[in-house]
């Protein structure tokens, strides 16, 4: 068992190493205490610098850092930046990543009545998946969710964003009569 | 004529570039190149003083480039034979003549400006180490040593070899290694 667990233990310090992140780095608005890392060198020091919106919280000097970002989305070029210097205080090249901080959106919908036919649910940016109940292939099916309020969640690359929905049930309508 | 006066040139060229100073041998550990931070261990034996005119032995000067810093002696030259006193190891001094001299050892006889160095012939062996200083530029690491009379500090004034050349022993420069920082991650 200590075995087992060992051999998990190095597979994960393997698999945190090997992580390479994509440029341009996504994050979601709002996001706080995202950090962002190099290979450390423990006579270096490192000087970072955030744009775009973000705010480095913790860690400047160090190899890692924490950054909160804002509220406004949008791809912001080099948004993060690293100067490595040795121990004689020699600096070297800037290392440079671009940030897409992600502003998801859905369009509001409803309200409903249960025999409503299905709406297509629509995301900002498009590309996301939509879920929630009475959602069946990113659309909304008022008679599959029934009478109540909903919320229904937009998700895309680890971010999400909610909208409420509403079926009422419709008028009872009684036989006919003939006087 | 003209083939005797050249033969005397020369023979007062070879005589004037190695007069005292004889089976000078060294080593250097590790070896080059170096990086900041680097220590390195030199040991000098100078095999042999010559005295001219009564030319005595006073100092062992080391010189060394701007790259070095923090030179440290490890042994101190013997005076076999030799007068009284004593090699002190010094990092500056100003003699009588306006010689400036440091680091490296110097002979003390009775500490006072001028003194007259030792008597001693050799063989003289010493050891220092030194350190690459912290720097961003590929700064001179060269090391020599001069062997000074006693003629060249203002303690005699009828020496001769007065200027024997210096020994060189390291000629190089500081080596920067490579910044390489890996692309920024996020978790």
């Amino acid at each position: 068992m200590k075995k087992i667990l060992t051999v998990l233990l190095v597979s994960i310090g393997i698999t945190s190493f090997a992580q390479t992140t994509i440029n341009p780095d996504t994050v979601c608005v709002n996001a706080v205490g995202e950090q962002y890392f190099v290979t450390n060198t423990p006579t270096s020091t490192y000087q970072w610098t955030i744009t775009g919106g973000g705010t480095l919280q913790t860690g400047q000097g160090s190899n890692s850092i924490t950054v909160d970002w804002g509220a406004v989305g949008g791809l912001y070029p080099n948004a993060v930046e690293v100067i490595e210097s040795n121990a004689a205080g020699c600096p070297g090249s800037p290392v440079l990543i671009d940030v897409f901080v992600l502003d998801l959106s859905g369009n509001p919908i409803g309200p409903f009545c249960t025999g409503d036919p299905t709406t297509t649910l629509v995301g900002n940016p498009a590309g996301g998946t939509w879920t929630g109940t009475g959602v069946v292939a990113n659309a909304f099916q008022p008679s599959s969710a029934g009478v109540g309020n909903y919320v229904l969640t937009y998700s895309m690359a680890g971010c999400t964003t909610t909208i409420n929905v509403v079926v009422n049930s419709g008028p009872v309508t009684g036989p006919i009569q003939h006087y | 004529m003209k083939r005797l006066f050249t033969i005397l040139l020369l023979v007062l060229s070879l005589t004037s570039y190695s007069q005292c100073v004889s089976n000078q041998s060294y080593t250097i550990t590790p070896a080059g190149p170096y990086q900041p931070g680097d220590v390195v261990t030199v040991n000098y034996t100078l095999g042999t003083f010559t005295q001219l005119n009564i030319n005595w032995i006073i100092a062992f000067q080391i010189n060394l480039g701007a790259g070095w810093t923090n030179p440290q002696p490890i042994i101190t030259p013997g005076n076999p034979g030799g007068s009284a006193g004593y090699w002190m190891w010094d990092l500056q001094n100003t003699y009588p003549s306006g010689l400036n001299f440091g680091p490296g050892w110097r002979f003390v006889n009775t500490g006072f400006n001028p003194d007259w160095g030792t008597g001693s012939t050799g063989p003289f062996t010493m050891g220092f180490n030194v350190t690459v200083d912290q720097t961003c530029t590929p700064d001179n690491l060269s090391i020599s040593m001069n062997v000074i009379g006693d003629c060249l500090t203002g303690g005699w004034n009828n020496g001769a070899c007065c200027s024997d050349p210096a020994y060189n022993i390291y000629n190089g420069v500081v080596q920067i290694p490579p910044i390489i920082t890996s692309n920024i991650n996020h978790y």
